[in-house]
């Protein structure tokens, strides 16, 4: 009996160097097995393949729900300058603006639209050329509407944001940007809370 | 006293004049030229444009004293580049043509001693090495990794020694007990070679049968999970430097998450709204997680080839290709996920099914996103119930909070462990 203790011990010690062993590195560079692939490999629409990857919506069409489109040209500034914003902007929308203006727009310009952003750190960071102050200088006197273009079509160095923002969402940004920028001052923009920014400007 | 002091002033009328007048010009030399107020100016109003080691929209900005003839003329074309423009000077009517005739915004309102500074500024930069040091920080933390996937070996090889230790032992003990057995007289029975004991039998059956079930369950389970997958993508992209050291947020690049099903695989346009500008990189060292070191300029250089980017010329030289990146977490078609219902509906954080991948260099699959996973949490996370429109229409579940019959709602509760929500 003593015997077979012993042994059995010897074989649990055994047992658990061979799991050790066979316990495979921290990550996998391969995929796991799969059972029924029919259902794993989508036959429906998927990313990633070069024939199906970044189409573009069909010319023309307008998303349901979505703003109608934008038709200027990235060279049609002073027409740009002139374009009101579609919306009415209520607080529940500057805030909206103001959360989308630090994901998208405040890793370069800042959260506190001073174009130094944690992406420039003043000249320390990554990011080489410097982005522009939205609050102070030649960039301050834009329009909602100029802003809208800017990040519709990208200025200098910056990009395209269309891709990443709805024209809705771009129009609240503009509106954000706006009711942080000088002239705005006089009109207190949440206190205003239905008619902040562009009706007032109408 | 005083007069005293006067006279001797008097005396030394002219080597005083001559001490000041030395403290004084090389004080006002510095000021005509100086680099550290040169560097504000920049970068107040040059440097959305100019960089002085690289070129930006507009061109780099080291050796432009020697590029250009004159000094004056280069004071007129940062005054007002149009008039340097139409008198025909030939350097500056190329420039203007190599750079898609952008023009170059007019700086009035600079004196002549501020471009000076900023040309002081310029110099003082270019003496500076490109990049500038490196900071060695990614070594130790691969050494730590390296020392972690060695622990398992480790393990494997003392519970080795041990078991051929007590292996040895027991042969000393059954050898001591026979010899004990002789002295006393006993008859030791002949021993039975071990292949034909029946108890090491049974047990070789028994050990085998155990680990034989545990694998094959396992393996059962694990049948179509990919927990822990971290396929090599094309291009190194490195999560902790983008989303952890550089601090972008997820949903600049994965737009769609807050808007459709799919997170979304960001478009190249998105990585070059930023890569237009940063065409090195200068971060900690990165390692892929074998250990080997990678180049992250030269991943840079892998976009640009896909994107069709030329840095040099700073243009679009070719069509583009799409980058064909690994789809590491992949639900199969049976189930539906839905991103923007988490994100936007349930305030869902992306690290709660995604991990920790502000310190990813190379993402794995950090849930299994196995069934049972899917619906414990459904069990367990709370639903922000009240001032979410989403909900309002479960009034009885409003109602039982209102009498403080239930203090909370769980995802189970508004029907998250129902069948046909995700399987239809």
């Amino acid at each position: 009996m003593k015997r077979t203790s012993n042994i059995l011990i010897v074989a649990a010690l055994a047992t658990g160097a061979f799991l050790a062993a066979c316990n495979k590195g921290e990550h996998n560079r391969k995929p796991g097995r799969i059972y029924m692939p029919d259902m794993y490999e989508s036959r429906a629409y998927e990313f990633y393949s070069a024939r199906l990857a970044g189409l573009k919506p069909v010319d023309g069409t307008v998303k349901r729900g979505e703003l109608l489109p934008y038709h200027l040209k990235e060279a049609d500034t002073a027409q740009a300058n002139l374009v009101k914003n579609p919306l009415t902007i209520t607080a529940d929308d500057l805030k909206e603006g103001e959360r989308l203006f630090n994901i998208y727009c405040g890793i370069c310009h800042g959260t506190a639209l001073d174009g130094n952003g944690p992406l420039y750190k003043g000249g320390e960071g990554p990011y080489s050329a410097a982005p522009a102050n939205l609050v102070a200088g030649a960039k301050s006197g834009y329009s909602e509407g100029r802003l809208f273009h800017v990040m519709t079509y990208g200025y200098n160095m910056m990009g395209s944001y269309a891709s990443q923002l709805d024209r809705a969402q771009r129009w609240k940004i503009a509106a954000y940007i706006k009711s942080k920028q000088p002239g705005a001052a006089a009109q207190p923009a949440a206190a205003a809370a239905p008619a902040a920014d562009s009706a007032t400007a109408k | 006293m005083y007069r005293r002091v006067s006279i001797l002033l008097r005396k030394h009328f002219v080597s005083v004049l001559i001490l000041c007048a030395s403290i004084v010009i090389p004080f006002s030399a510095v000021k005509a030229a100086d680099p550290a107020k040169g560097k504000q100016i920049f970068q107040q109003n040059c440097a959305s444009c100019h960089n002085v080691h690289k070129k930006l929209t507009g061109p780099a900005l080291a050796g432009v004293e020697g590029r250009w003839s004159d000094k004056k003329l280069l004071h007129q074309w940062i005054h007002n580049s149009a008039s340097v423009l139409a008198s025909g000077d030939k350097y500056a009517n190329d420039l203007f043509n190599e750079y898609n005739k952008t023009a170059m915004t007019a700086f009035p309102a600079l004196s002549n001693e501020d471009i000076d500074d900023i040309l002081a500024f310029i110099k003082v930069e270019e003496a500076k090495p490109v990049g500038g040091a490196k900071p060695e920080g990614g070594t130790a933390t691969a050494g730590a990794k390296e020392q972690g996937s060695d622990n398992s070996l480790l393990f494997g090889i003392i519970t080795l020694i041990l078991a051929v230790v007590a292996l040895i032992l027991m042969q000393i003990n059954s050898n001591l007990n026979k010899l004990a057995g002789d002295k006393e007289g006993q008859p030791t029975p002949e021993p039975i070679p071990f292949y034909k004991n029946k108890a090491y039998i049974a047990l070789a059956i028994l050990v085998l049968f155990m680990v034989g079930g545990y694998f094959t369950i396992q393996g059962a389970i694990g049948l179509g999970r990919q927990k822990d997958y971290m396929p090599e993508q094309p291009i190194f992209y490195s999560h902790k430097v983008h989303a952890g050291i550089n601090q972008i947020n997820c949903l600049y690049c994965h737009a769609g998450a807050e808007k459709s099903k799919h997170a979304m695989i960001p478009s190249e346009n998105i990585c070059m709204n930023c890569h237009k500008a940063i065409k090195e990189y200068s971060g900690p060292e990165l390692f892929t997680a074998e250990g080997k070191k990678v180049d992250g300029t030269a991943e840079i250089a892998k976009l640009y080839d896909y994107v069709g980017w030329d840095a040099e010329k700073g243009k679009y030289t070719k069509p583009g290709r799409p980058i064909e990146w690994t789809k590491i977490h992949n639900l199969p078609d049976h189930v539906y996920f839905n991103h923007s219902q988490h994100t936007v509906a349930g305030k869902q954080q992306c690290q709660t099914c995604h991990g920790n991948i502000t310190e990813m260099d190379e993402v794995h699959q950090f849930a299994d996103l196995s069934m049972g996973w899917c619906i414990n949490c459904h069990r367990t996370t709370k639903v922000q119930f009240a001032d979410n429109n989403y909900y309002s229409i479960f009034e009885k579940l409003h109602q039982d909070i209102k009498d403080k019959k239930i203090d909370s709602v769980t995802v189970e509760m508004v029907g998250g462990t129902e069948c046909q929500k995700c399987h239809y």
